[in-house]
């Protein structure tokens, strides 16, 4: 009896739980499927540009934006273990960086919708040839109330960044035929930066965050063991001394980091009052992407970038919830896959590549076939769930440097075979590949094991070369021996792999394309190699690159910019494959919010608001 | 003063002990192929320059037997060294292992004050429905997995929101009351403390009930009951003495698992403990902090089964005689 009793219990406790399993799969089921309608690209009318204003002799920065509330907190976060640093020149990551940025301001930023470089902490700049005359603003206040200046600037880029302290990868990208550029302070409120020779990307580079010189300048001379661990996790919160629109209140291991309000901010309103509109900003610190979905969905974080599977599920309770979707379109990612050019001996005579591999690979009507026969749409719909662009290009889609000319095409495996046919390649009864010499066309393809992304990819793109006929072996391994395979010990065939970049700078890609960078996968030289004979295109792509960078002027360079992407867009040395689409999503309470394909939908934190309930 | 020499005997036992631990850990460590640089060398805009001051930084420039002779003698000096972005270990550690105290001084607390009752009550009335309901609750107990347990829990936080999506305290913590601050760390440890609860008590219970039944089985417990001895002193005086010694060593093992036990429900609960950190620190090859838990595990482990011993000598008058 009692056994029974028992019995029945374990039945009614199994079915309960089975009933809960059966729910949520029924669940997952509606969510999948119609995620196209969210692919639509946002048109934000943004507001005008910030304008300087002069009040009682301080030139404030007024935005534009509509006037809104004070009061408030926005909660947003951050994946992985934290900031590192509160340092700005300390930061290598991008968490760490991201703080320092809300801390402390840059002279220029970047306009959220067309990219132009517009001054923020300085009130003008000039350009004359190599000269780059900054104007700043007067009466503006560091948040201890001392007041803003040309020797905070000098001193920051002189005795910090060209000296070398902290992060020094800005210095690095900054020095030209072994020079770096000069600074000289022209009066209280004006400097004048000099490049040794033109050098575009320098304008950007003036984003770098400018340090208060009374804070930063005792830690500068306790020596550069002393200036990394300055400003660390540890540091008291009310020892900062910033610029930006909020400062640190608490730091929190593995929970969260809290900003307070700058009351010293130099932006103000339309009205005339300091901005940010929020009091505090927080981000909470989580480990993965799942946790932060919970957190969103159970209201703890106010904004959210959604991806896979989530975005529809999202998108459907979107018009009875709180909060709005939005795409901010393509990443700044990419995804491309790479065939090993590489013709040369490693130091025992031994070829990295197998000789006959290297005639399939050098011949551009193979990696053109192999082109042709990717299918980028069938990828973008099974591994971005939808949430993805075909990519053809090595700069994104959301760059401005984009070469608009180099058309998207389709999947197309008759002319594969046609191109394939064209050097030698025959097909045995089979529709097994050979090439002329009767080689059987066989090679390895790699990706970083873990990343179940490009693994998915690795196996679409092995279907569709084997419907070409060729064996393709996908071997994913291990990240590290993967990074050594390609970049010391070039014997691998081919590869996928991502890379990331700037919409708004093509420079920051010297490392790929120049012929002897560091990162020149697709025929990577060995230090001792950098006077091996260098392909015409790769000789094409160094002119490029180089002069690109010395032009000044956005649409010559632009020139520069678009005939380097026509180049792997006809060699193929990388094929790009899709572009995922950002999407994120905010509560409505929030007003002016304004998304950007460049910025994100946070960037301009001083003037977002909390709009009255009952409106 | 016997007690006094075994234990000096058994700490100098540890020595090699230690040592061995952490030259296996270190080499495993270091021969792994995690590269704490690879993410660095895959990014187009770190210079080459770059990446080499951060090799000598972190000593990757010398040979593995190199680094663990640095490693050992600053260990052995008391300090840990710095983690790969140069913050001292000792501060890490010092920064969570409160919390994670906090949490399974919390569950071990509970579940030995719940565990041992429901354990001994079982077992006396064994075979009754009691005792079945308590079986079939505890084997679910045990059977289930503690992240799966740890993601049912927090989903039915976001379902229901009566509970917080993991943490420790509020984003508003700081502002609040004491009253308020304690409140705000109860909510918040009501879901990974009935994780860990759940699983612990299960095995503390059906561990007490197997003892005590075995004991009741025995033949002076049937010649205590035979005298006529009252049924509460038969168990209290003669049967829970003779059950509890397996149980102590349980409590060195519990002692051993109070800063490593909780890994997995920290890490799901987003908890700001020790678990949390190592799972980190060992996915980017952070050899100071990874060697540094690892010796911190097997010290615990080492202390827990001392504890363990020598409270059975004090209790039990059989190993005190075989010495």
């Amino acid at each position: 009896m009692k056994k029974g009793v028992c019995l029945v219990l374990t039945v009614i406790l199994c079915a309960l739980l089975l009933k809960s399993c059966i729910r949520r799969d029924n669940f997952s089921e509606i969510q999948t499927g119609n995620s196209s309608e969210i692919t639509e690209v946002l048109n934000t009318e943004f507001p005008q540009n910030s304008k300087t204003v002069t009040i009682n002799g301080v030139e404030y920065l007024q935005s534009q934006a509509p006037i809104g509330k004070f009061g408030g907190d926005l909660v947003t976060s951050t994946i992985g273990e934290g900031p590192k640093t509160f340092n700005p020149f300390n930061a290598k990551d991008n968490t760490s960086a991201t703080m320092a940025e809300i801390m402390y301001d840059g002279l220029v930023t970047t306009h959220p919708k067309t990219g132009e470089v517009i001054p923020k902490l300085a009130k003008a700049f000039k350009i004359s040839g190599n000269n780059y005359i900054i104007e700043l603003r007067k009466g503006i206040k560091w948040s201890d109330g001392k007041e803003i200046t040309a020797d905070d600037v000098i001193f920051t880029w002189r005795d910090i960044i060209f000296a070398g302290y902290g992060n020094t990868s800005t210095r690095d990208s900054m020095v030209i035929a072994g020079q770096l550029p000069t600074v000289e302070k022209l009066g209280e409120y004006e400097v004048k930066f000099t490049t040794p020779q033109p050098f575009a990307p320098f304008l950007r580079l003036l984003a770098t965050p400018i340090a208060p010189k009374h804070i930063f300048e005792p830690a500068v001379k306790k020596g550069k063991e002393y200036f990394d661990t300055f400003l660390s996790t540890n540091t008291n919160p009310e020892s900062f001394v910033i610029s930006g629109a909020f400062k640190l209140q608490e730091y929190i291991p593995a929970q969260r980091v809290v900003f307070v309000r700058n009351p010293n901010y130099y932006e103000i309103n339309l009205e005339g009052k300091k901005l940010p509109y929020l009091d505090r900003l927080v981000y909470l610190i989580v480990g993965d992407i799942n946790n932060e979905v919970l957190k969103f969905e159970g209201g703890e974080l106010d904004v959210i970038g959604l991806h896979g599977a989530n975005v529809a599920r999202f998108k459907e309770r979107e018009s009875y919830s709180d909060y709005k979707i939005y795409n901010i379109g393509p990443d700044t990612g990419t995804m491309y896959l790479s065939m090993n050019l590489n013709t040369r001996k490693d130091s025992k005579g031994k070829f990295y590549v197998d000789p006959i591999k290297q005639k399939w690979f050098g011949d551009l009507n193979f990696r053109r076939a192999v082109d042709y026969a990717i299918d980028r749409k069938n990828m973008v719909l099974n591994v971005a769930n939808g949430l993805g662009l075909p990519l053809f290009t090595p700069e994104t889609l959301n760059s401005i440097f984009l070469n608009k000319d180099l058309k998207p095409y389709d999947r197309n495996t008759n002319k594969s075979r046609e191109l394939l046919k064209q050097s030698g390649f025959y097909w045995d009864s089979n529709n097994k590949l050979y090439d002329k010499f009767g080689n059987r066309v066989e090679f390895n393809l790699y990706t970083n094991a873990g990343n179940t992304e490009r693994e998915a990819i690795g196996v679409m793109v092995k279907q569709d070369l084997e419907d070409l006929g060729m064996k393709v072996n996908f071997k994913p391994i291990e990240f590290n021996s993967l990074v050594n395979k390609l970049v010391s010990t070039p014997d691998w065939d081919m590869v996928i792999m991502g890379f990331t970049g700037s919409p708004l700078e093509p420079n920051g890609g010297k490392n790929v394309w120049l012929s002897n960078g560091t990162l020149h996968l697709f025929n990577q030289r060995q230090p001792d190699e950098y006077n091996s004979p260098k392909l015409p295109f790769e000789q094409r792509l160094d002119y490029l690159m180089e002069q690109g960078a010395l032009v000044i002027n956005f649409d010559e360079r632009k020139k520069y910019y678009d005939e380097y992407q026509k180049i792997v867009y006809d060699e193929k040395p990388f094929i790009y494959l899709y572009s995922p689409i950002r999407i994120s999503a905010i509560r409505k309470k929030f007003g002016n919010i304004y998304p950007s394909e460049l910025s994100g939908i946070t960037y301009n934190l001083e003037e977002i608001y909390i709009k009255d309930k009952n409106r | 003063m016997d007690i006094l020499r075994y234990i000096l005997k058994r700490i100098l036992q540890t020595i090699p002990l230690l040592i061995l631990v952490s030259l296996i850990s270190f080499f495993i460590i270091r021969l792994s192929p995690v590269d704490p640089l690879a993410e660095l060398r895959l990014n187009p805009s770190i210079s080459q320059e770059t990446l080499e001051k951060e090799k000598i930084r972190l000593g990757l420039d010398k040979p593995i037997i190199v680094q663990y002779g640095l490693w050992a003698k600053s260990f052995v000096k008391g300090d840990l060294g710095v983690t790969s972005n140069g913050e001292q270990v000792s501060v890490k550690l010092k920064e969570r292992i409160p919390n994670t105290l906090l949490l399974t001084v919390i569950v071990i607390f509970l579940s030995w004050i719940v565990g041992i009752p429901l354990g001994i009550l079982a077992a006396i009335n064994w075979k009754s429905s009691f005792d079945r309901i308590l079986t079939v609750l505890t084997s679910i107990g045990m059977a289930i997995p503690s992240f799966f347990f740890a993601v049912l829990l927090l989903l039915f936080a976001v379902k229901t929101g009566w509970f917080p999506i993991g943490g420790l305290t509020s984003s508003n913590f700081s502002a609040m009351n004491f009253g308020n601050k304690f409140l705000d760390v109860t909510k918040h440890l009501i879901l990974p403390v009935t994780v860990l609860f759940t699983i612990s008590l299960a095995g503390l219970q059906r561990q007490m009930r197997g003892n005590l039944l075995d004991v009741l089985d025995s033949d002076y417990v049937k010649f205590a009951r035979a005298k006529g001895v009252s049924e509460y002193s038969v168990i209290c005086k003669h049967a829970l003495r003779n059950a509890v010694n397996p149980l102590i060593t349980l409590l060195g093992f519990e002692f051993a698992g109070l800063l490593s036990g909780a890994a997995l429900t920290e890490y799901v609960f987003q908890y700001p403990g020790l678990g949390r950190l190592i799972l980190e620190a060992v996915l980017k090859s952070d050899i100071n902090l990874v060697m540094a838990s690892l010796m911190i595990g097997a010290v615990m482990l080492i202390l827990g089964n001392l504890l363990s011993d020598i409270l059975l000598i004090i209790t039990d008058p059989r190993i005190r005689g075989a010495k």
